[in-house]
């Protein structure tokens, strides 16, 4: 497949934005600067880019809990991403809601439950809304293999096919559901795309750490439910490098497999190695690139520490508005 | 015209569809059944079917799309068929519809509204005749309105239909048939009735009688049955459980000085047990006498018709109480 250099060079751009966002997030949790907790999506970035390489004006997302980075990929300012993060009244949600609820309604960004797979329902009313508007547009459905068992996500499947809506679900198999690996939760080996056959969906299972397959394959399943065939199902297979949130020291997991990982399946070297080797990209542009927001994210962060904080007078502030 | 309180909810859906071509209804069998009630038929045939949808037996996916829909700029009227079904998606009802404005920002609008077909119904059972407005007015977020008749049920849907809050709406199953006389043109012209106002059912001096739903008529009978022997019985219909329109029932107490509340469901932890709470700690000195709580017995609704009729309250136990608190 022939790829325009400047696509190429965009996909990288948020694909390093992403990582460098998650890094960050990882470096002021060890400052203590969070009041929450972070749950780090480093290793994942390339399923989420690649898959929301195919998007457009008007779609839907419902992201997961992590990689968190992606919330301003799709148009959250650094500002409010990092101010909702350290809770503070320049976030999102004037730290109501915290690193589970970033990101804006006006960039397409549907919400979060924080009792993961409650929202499923809410990508297919957006579907639904798409659909009641005669749009060809796509509501995205990001979740992983532990929440892939989660009845309201099968429910969420059902009425989305019932309904032939514009859901593309995307099951981000990080295989591991907090400590407990996908191999005990799923009798089969993909919890996503293995599943999707029983609500009449098409599905591709694909490798999400090389990102233009995860393109390839999210181009062919959205060109289908643009085209109004109704939901389908992505599965990307990827690996969460770090623990469920910080501080977990994984002890339910070969550390050896985990550095194989890293050292191999690193989504962002990967393309980085093919970019450069095809004279997409040069070493100098990537430092650049990287040092560049690495400065805008070091602001942001510096905005955020200094930005005030909700005062009990308005804590009831966005209840029955 | 004599009206029914079925026919009144059938109406304000209908008004409000053909108002807003935004306002869409679905739900287990509302399309061409016209819900297991009678409530939605010919809607179909006049809205088509974009907007009058059958789902499948869903529910936890069938209140995320609401919400979805709902943000998204569609104005979703779900119905969950029997309330007892509301706890099927009790995590998306309490979590997701109450909690996401707050959690997300303002920009998150959610104009929806969630009915259900609430209480007894004459043997239905332990798991068909529950009211479940006290297990989610635990969720700030939320508003939480039950009508007690015909009139206030199509005022009050309407309201919740046009609010960009998301609504739960409870409607008393054994009230669907009762009629209410309503003049034509008063009923047919698209009034609604602001949601947090509370009702002055009938006006007295001796007790505030806060009754909710399906007890609001068999409030009104004992109070004509108490007027008898000279008890002069305020009745107030909250309306909107949540949130509460104080106003209007603290100032009933302070005219009374006795207050009493009568629901259709149990009595531990029910909407008697938060008012009564409230009414200590905010009008201690205003009461003369304890605040009776008049609600069903605690045990699940028996299937035996006259063992559910015995477990809840009736106008001759609640005259027994209000006679027992002057």
């Amino acid at each position: 497949m022939h790829y325009e250099k400047d696509f190429l060079r965009q996909l990288h751009s948020e694909l390093l934005k992403a990582r460098m966002l998650e890094q960050k997030m990882v470096e002021i949790y060890a400052q203590g600067i969070v009041p929450g907790h972070i749950h780090s999506g480093m290793g994942q970035e390339a399923s989420y880019v690649g898959v929301l390489a195919t998007r457009k004006p008007g779609d839907y997302f419902k992201l997961g809990h992590r990689p968190l980075g992606i919330f301003h990929i799709l148009g959250e300012p650094l500002d409010a991403f990092f101010g909702e993060l350290l809770a503070k009244t320049t976030g999102n949600a004037g730290g109501r809601g915290g690193a589970n609820h970033l990101g804006r309604f006006e960039d397409g960004v549907v919400g979060f439950s924080g009792t993961l797979g409650a929202d499923a329902g809410v990508s297919v009313g957006a579907a639904l809304t798409i659909a009641a508007e005669k749009r060809d547009n796509v509501s995205y459905f990001f979740y992983g293999d532990g929440t892939a068992s989660r009845g309201p996500v099968h429910e969420a499947m059902c009425l989305a096919s019932a309904w032939k809506l514009p859901v593309l679900f995307i099951c981000d198999d990080n295989q591991f559901a907090i400590s407990t690996p996908r191999q005990f939760s799923s009798a089969i080996e993909n919890p996503g795309a293995g599943r999707a056959a029983g609500y009449g969906m098409p599905s591709k299972v694909v490798d999400g750490t090389d990102i233009l397959a995860v393109y390839e394959a999210a181009r062919e399943l959205t060109k289908y439910i643009r085209e109004g065939n109704g939901p389908a199902v992505i599965e990307c297979k990827d690996y969460r490098w770090r623990g469920h949130f910080e501080g977990d020291q994984c002890p339910y997991r070969d550390a050896e497999v985990t550095e194989k990982y890293m050292a191999e399946k690193d989504g962002l070297k990967l393309f980085e190695a093919k970019l450069l080797a095809d004279g997409v990209l040069t070493e100098a542009g990537i430092a650049e690139l990287t040092e560049s927001f690495e400065r805008e994210m070091s602001a942001a962060v510096e905005n955020a520490v200094a930005a005030p904080e909700m005062k009990p007078e308005e804590i009831f502030d966005n209840l029955y508005v | 015209m004599k009206v029914t309180y079925a026919k009144a909810i059938g109406d304000a859906l209908k008004e409000e569809m053909r108002r807003d071509e935004k306002v869409l209804i679905f739900g287990e069998d509302v399309a061409e059944f016209g819900n297991i009630f009678g409530i939605t038929r010919g809607m179909l045939e006049e809205f088509g079917a974009a907007r009058v949808r059958n789902t499948p037996i869903a529910e936890t996916a069938m209140v995320g799309a609401a919400i979805g829909a709902a943000e998204t700029g569609l104005r979703p009227v779900l119905e969950l068929m029997y309330s007892d079904f509301a706890l099927v998606p009790f995590t998306e009802i309490f979590h997701c519809v109450a909690k996401w404005r707050y959690m997300h920002g303002p920009a998150y609008r959610l104009p929806l509204v969630i009915r259900n077909a609430s209480g007894s119904s004459n043997g239905a059972g332990p798991e068909h005749s529950n009211c479940v407005e006290s297990l989610f007015m635990h969720a700030p977020g939320l508003t939480i309105v039950t009508p007690s008749c015909p009139y206030d049920a199509k005022g009050l849907l309407k309201a919740a239909i046009r609010s960009d809050n998301p609504v739960l709406f409870c409607e008393p199953k054994l009230l669907y048939q009762t009629k209410q006389e309503i003049p034509d043109d008063v009923y047919n012209s698209d009034y609604v009735i602001p949601l947090g106002l509370a009702d002055v059912k009938r006006e007295g001096t001796d007790v505030t009688l806060i009754a909710v739903g399906l007890m609001v008529p068999r409030a009104l009978a004992a109070a004509e049955e108490l007027a008898k022997d000279g008890i002069s019985v305020e009745v107030i219909d909250p309306r909107t459980l949540a949130p509460l329109d104080k106003d209007t029932i603290y100032n009933s107490i302070r005219k009374t000085h006795r207050a009493a509340i009568v629901e259709e469901s149990n009595k531990t932890a029910g909407i008697g047990a938060e008012l009564a709470a409230l009414f200590q700690e905010e009008l201690y000195d205003e009461l003369d006498g304890p605040i009776a709580r008049i609600a069903a017995l605690d045990v699940p609704v028996a299937y035996n018709i006259a063992m559910e009729h015995y477990s809840i309250p009736d106008a001759a136990k609640i005259c027994t109480v209000i006679r027992g608190m002057l």
